[in-house]
């Protein structure tokens, strides 16, 4: 392998490690969004006594290459009136806060892209470019369904980003640190859920899932009044694209609680990538239990929830949590 | 790696100011709102230039997560394919808008070239956020807590007019 040390050598070594990196958050999104379509329609199949998809492949397995094999192979049609410029965009910008989130996420000791000293706010500064898209998405369709889509998800996304802050920083307090490696590294000596932040795991959990516009509160793309939101006029891949970046979105959302409260790949025998990926497996699992449980809400009280219960929570706990570190 | 650094602060002051124009030039509001945020990302990719990560994620977060999107929803009552009517833009308006830019500008200039530029070949100092969250409490407390005064001045303010017109109604 003289060739490829070469390589290294000629580029630098940061500048290899930055592409082999970006070459495995992609594999990585790709494989999670399949695996996902496919356990969420397993889910969905045996909660509903169903058994979901089962004639493409030994239990289905191959139905997520089907789907990908459609989606790529249908023209790309663009309805008449929309904003064209925007309409193009938006299923580009929905994919920078996932390629960027993914850059800071530690998947084991050493398998991360780079380990920045700022790095749960670059996965919050850039998750706020998610709305952004939606609403571009709403907006350039022209359509009345994709911009009340676009709407409600604002409104929404502004309500639960302020509970999801106030969760994620008495862990902060507590590690002293934004970084996410050093955030797993200071929870060897037990699991931050345990460790007095059993209710900002909840809020937290909460608001993710509000965050990703999954049920109890996907309002944005609700299917009963709004045929599918803010995505109604988008087709083949641009749709794929969305329907990539919300899997990704979920995976993020679990990997954060995973890293933050649940000890990210801390965990005895098994390697640390294996730890990561069940704790985060186990949580999107729960995020798609949800799904099935729980009734969608209706508007009033999906903001009265957030502004009148979790960010007074929330706001309690950190003082608790501040006053306790501090004494 | 000079060179790649020079492009790259090129790019950056040529996002931030084709950003502006857009905001300032563009008919329809959405469009100067995204023009509005390329500048933003632009003064974001400035700070980080300047070795200042934590500002540079805070006014990401701040100015595209928290104000941009405030002002989104604004628009989003103004109706999708709002556009500035022509009387908006009258020439007297435009006249007088370029004399203030213009006089603003030359103020500007004198005071920069007045400056004294010193030049130093030392790497950037790297500031962390303990020393940010020391300098704030304590060297600039009184300036922090009165900023925190006026935010809740002004919430205060909004509760205020948003019960007198629910009132009135």
């Amino acid at each position: 392998m003289c060739t490829l040390d070469n390589i290294i050598q000629i580029i630098g070594k940061e500048v290899a490690r930055l592409i082999l990196g970006l070459i495995g958050v992609l594999v990585v999104v790709v494989v999670n969004a399949l695996v996902l379509t496919w356990v969420e329609r397993k889910v969905s199949g045996h909660m509903q006594r169903r058994i979901g998809p089962k004639e493409v492949g030994p239990y289905g397995l191959i139905q997520p290459f089907a789907d990908g094999l459609k989606l790529l192979a249908k023209e790309l049609l663009t309805p008449a009136n929309v904003d064209k410029p925007l309409y193009y965009l938006a299923p580009v910008i929905v994919f920078i806060p996932v390629l960027v989130s993914f850059i800071v996420i530690p998947f084991d000791g050493f398998l991360q892209v780079k380990d920045i000293n700022v790095g749960i706010l670059v996965i919050l500064a850039f998750s706020s470019l998610s709305v952004l898209s939606i609403l571009i998405a709403g907006w350039g369709s022209n359509n009345k369904y994709s911009l009340i889509g676009a709407t409600r998800s604002v409104a929404q996304n502004i309500a639960y980003e302020i509970p999801l802050l106030l969760t994620l920083l008495p862990v902060v307090f507590m590690a002293n640190s934004l970084s996410l490696r050093d955030i797993v590294e200071a929870q060897r000596e037990g699991w931050f859920v345990w460790r007095w932040q059993f209710f900002a795991f909840l809020i937290y959990f909460i608001a993710a899932t509000a965050e990703t516009n999954r049920t109890p509160f996907d309002l944005p793309e609700a299917e009963s009044e709004l045929v599918a939101g803010f995505h109604t006029e988008f087709s083949g891949m641009r749709f794929a694209l969305f329907f990539l970046a919300e899997y990704t979105n979920i995976f993020i959302a679990s990997a954060i609680a995973t890293t933050f409260f649940l000890g990210g790949y801390l965990g005895p025998v098994l390697p640390g990538v294996v730890w990561f990926f069940i704790k985060t497996y186990f949580l999107v699992f729960v995020i798609m239990w949800f799904r099935w449980t729980f009734p969608r809400v209706r508007f009033d009280q999906l903001l009265n929830f957030s502004w009148k219960i979790l960010i007074p929570v929330a706001f309690a706990n950190l003082i608790v949590t501040g006053g306790i570190l501090k004494l | 790696m000079i060179i790649l650094a020079d492009v790259m602060f090129v790019v950056l002051i040529l996002i931030t100011i084709l950003g502006a124009l857009t905001t300032v030039l563009s008919g329809s509001l959405i469009y100067a709102l995204m023009g509005l945020i390329a500048t933003m990302f632009g003064i974001a990719g400035l700070y980080i230039y300047l070795n200042a990560p934590f500002i540079a994620m805070m006014q990401i977060l701040i100015y595209v997560g928290a104000i941009s999107i405030l002002i989104a929803f604004a628009i989003m009552l103004a109706g999708p394919m709002f556009k500035r009517p022509k009387e908006w833009s009258r020439p007297i308006k435009f006249i007088s808008g370029a004399i203030t830019a213009c006089v603003t500008f030359i103020l500007f200039l004198n005071v920069i070239m007045r400056t004294e530029w010193t030049t130093i070949k030392a790497e950037p100092i790297k500031t962390t956020t303990k020393e940010l969250g020391r300098a704030l409490f304590d060297r600039f407390m009184l300036p922090f807590e009165l900023i925190s005064l006026l935010i809740v001045v002004s919430i205060i303010g909004a509760i205020m007019i948003a019960l007198y017109s629910r009132k009135e109604r």
